[in-house]
């Protein structure tokens, strides 16, 4: 975590480093991941449903050649009724995980944006605590009355947390 | 196409030139420390190899000459001759003899155009008599200074290189295929003119990587004499192994894959099949036993066949053994066949070490040679006849990149089985299927086989299957008949596509940790296609059957 303390209430001063986020909704909040964890973003392709997966991994698509995984975020984590159909477009982040790269389906086109890091405030304990995963929420940041939740993608989807609900 | 012969020959040249110029290196080396051991040995060696390989190849001349020279080799290494005066001069000549005839054969001559071989042979033997020498001028020697200087006609590569090779052909398959659907599409002409040329390019490329990477059989067999002889020594036995169809070629990393599977039932057939010599003469068979290697081609797959004159396999008590382990009840286990009871062989940990006696010992880690030539997409057969021995075959795929498959739809998308593991197509009606306890059952030549919706296999829960029931078995029904392990399963499918060779792409994480699919392919429609995982596919169904 950035040092914050001294940031936080002041004007911010020029040479603070700025980081950039891909900004995406999911559920009725906004949510960001830092540019370097995003590969790409594309309007979803063709996705072929995958059997004995949970329901939130939507399957598998050909993104330039490679075959990805793509996962509904909203669906993971209830943030959605799961019987709601995603729209005929929908766009896909393609992140890099660790030594893979997984597709994460949202509903409206992600925005860039860039923001001093200091603004982002660590996030209070009791949110971490309620989801019971690894501390992926990195922090919250606010910008102009906007509330953005910056995600550590990299936590988030570790292959373990992905299939946590395969069926054996 | 190279004929065989030629491409032997070609593998002689390369190796016998890298030898020759060793041989010249550590000649030289020799002159100026005329004791250096470790030049000595290596010359001894060389030319030993060279003597071997040249005899293989029907290049007796060459052999011959390498073989005077490995014994005065022999002799200076043992101290009974020393590198100096008017032996050096002869073995540079022997040397540069040794080279002219490689030429000789590299230019498609006989060797026996090469000069002056009588007089070095000669000589060599006067060396190993201990006389003299007879040394032509030394002017008419010397035309060294307009030697030739060569370089190998072969390269060594590493696999790896080789593998990834082969990884972006398959990509550049699958973009080929959307090329040629997408050009279809579009209509225009020269377009369509350009991505055929494209295919058949593509074809012959992947076609040529595929060639590069296809070694002898051979080159495995060949270890197994020793392994033979150090178990059979080990387990005081008399065997006798013969080698059949070293030539037949097959993809480097089946053959390395399979090292293991081969090691473990060759030392099965000989600790557990082949009987002690003094058994053998009691059941009237010859005190050696025989062992037989052996690799055919088989349209694309080949076959490798492990066989044994042993005592064979005891149909009944693997039989009592497999409902002992609970693995099927008793009236069913009576009215298996002796191949169906065979397949419980290859159950994981099916034999368990007491039990090695009684069932010939037959089945220790037969699961872990099943799962290896399962994961390249092969079959695992035996067939045994008590008391006349066991045969193990191995039928595998030649090439790892492409298979042939079979593609169908299922709720309007396109999967694919392997072609390994299908057995037959059929279209049933209703009255054609029978319903025993909530299974559906296909007579099928005499053979009854049990047939479930792929749709319900693959959509059901954690729990069992739902049992069918008549009113769920409406219209004509397409079924995929798999086959894996000797046991026969009816696919319901929605309709049957084509067949196809596809590339196959392994499945990417996280989701690699589902079996049940072997992998992806791309259409040509630029389609994702789930392929089936055969295996996995049975082991769901007799898990989850109702």
């Amino acid at each position: 975590m950035p040092e914050s303390e001294g940031a936080s209430g002041k004007k911010v001063s020029k040479q603070e480093p700025i980081i950039q986020l891909i900004v995406f909704r999911l559920g009725e909040e906004e949510y960001g991941i830092r540019i370097e964890q995003v590969k790409e973003v594309t309007i979803t392709p063709e996705v072929a449903r995958m059997p004995k997966t949970p329901g939130f991994v939507k399957g598998i698509a050909n993104l330039r050649g490679d075959i990805i995984a793509i996962i509904d975020l909203e669906e993971r984590f209830n943030l959605r009724p799961s019987d709601e159909p995603l729209p005929s477009v929908s766009y896909t982040l393609a992140i890099e995980a660790k030594d893979y790269t997984i597709g994460i389906v949202v509903r409206e086109v992600p925005q860039p944006l860039s923001i001093p890091i200091s603004i982002i405030e660590k996030a209070p304990e009791f949110i971490q605590d309620i989801n019971i995963q690894d501390k992926y929420i990195e922090g919250i940041a606010k910008v102009e009355g906007r509330i953005i939740v910056v995600l550590d993608m990299l936590k988030l989807l570790t292959p373990s947390e992905i299939m946590q609900l395969q069926p054996k | 196409m190279k004929s065989r012969e030629q491409e032997y020959r070609e593998i002689f040249m390369a190796e016998a030139l890298e030898y020759y110029d060793a041989m010249s290196r550590h000649i030289s080396e020799l002159e100026k420390a005329p004791t250096d051991e470790p030049a000595l040995n290596e010359l001894f060696r060389l030319m030993h190899n060279l003597k071997s390989n040249a005899r293989a190849m029907g290049y007796n001349q060459i052999g011959e000459v390498a073989h005077h020279m490995e014994t005065i080799f022999g002799l200076i290494r043992s101290k009974e001759r020393i590198f100096t005066g008017s032996l050096v001069p002869v073995l540079f000549t022997g040397v540069d003899t040794l080279g002219n005839m490689i030429r000789a054969v590299g230019d498609e001559q006989e060797t026996e155009t090469v000069d002056g071989v009588e007089e070095l042979l000669n000589n060599l033997d006067r060396l190993v008599k201990g006389e003299e020498p007879v040394l032509p001028d030394a002017a008419a020697v010397d035309d060294d200074a307009n030697r030739k200087l060569e370089l190998s006609d072969l390269v060594y590569i590493q696999i790896k290189k080789l593998d990834h090779l082969l990884n972006l052909v398959g990509e550049l398959i699958i973009d080929r295929d959307r090329i040629l659907t997408l050009s279809q599409e579009i209509g225009s002409p020269a377009l369509q003119a350009t991505a055929a040329h494209l295919f058949r390019i593509s074809d012959e490329l992947q076609y040529s990587v595929m060639d590069a990477r296809l070694v002898n059989v051979g080159s495995l067999f060949n270890k197994f004499p020793r392994v033979v002889r150090d178990v059979a020594t080990a387990e005081q036995k008399e065997v006798e192994l013969t080698l059949v169809g070293q030539d037949i070629q097959i993809d480097r990393n089946i053959l390395q894959i399979i090292t293991d599977s081969l090691l473990h039932l060759v030392r099965n057939a000989i600790g557990h099949g082949i009987e002690q010599p003094t058994e053998r003469l009691k059941a009237g068979k010859p005190a050696v036993g025989q062992l037989t290697m052996s690799a055919q081609t088989e349209r694309d797959d080949v076959l490798i066949h492990v066989a044994d004159d042993g005592r064979g396999i005891n149909i009944a008590s693997v039989r009592r053994k497999a409902v002992e382990r609970g693995l099927v009840s008793k009236e069913v286990a009576a009215s298996l066949d002796d191949a169906a009871v065979r397949a419980y062989l290859f159950e994981p940990g099916f034999s368990m070490a007491q039990q090695v006696t009684e069932i010939s010992g037959r089945g220790v880690g037969l699961d872990v040679v099943k799962l290896a030539i399962d994961s390249l997409g092969g079959q695992l057969r035996v067939d045994s006849t008590l008391g006349q021995g066991t045969t193990f075959t191995l039928v595998l795929p030649t090439s790892i990149a492409v298979k042939g498959a079979l593609l169908f739809e299922l709720d309007e998308r396109s999967y694919a089985i392997p072609l390994m593991h299908t057995d037959s197509v059929v279209s049933l009606w209703p009255e054609q299927l029978h319903i025993v306890g909530g299974t559906l059952l296909a007579d099928l030549q005499e053979e009854r086989v049990p047939v479930v919706s792929l749709r319900r296999l693959l959509h059901n829960g954690d729990g069992p299957l739902v049992p069918v029931q008549r009113a769920d078995v409406v219209g004509r029904q397409d079924i995929i008949v798999v086959n894996y392990n000797n046991r026969k399963l009816g696919l319901i499918v929605d309709r049957f596509l084509r067949q196809q060779a596809i590339v196959i792409k392994p499945m990417s994480k996280p989701l690699d940790t589902i079996d049940l699919f072997g992998g992806v392919t791309l259409l040509g429609s630029g389609q994702v296609c789930l392929v089936l995982d055969v295996p996995a596919l049975t082991r769901l169904f007799l898990a989850k059957r109702p």
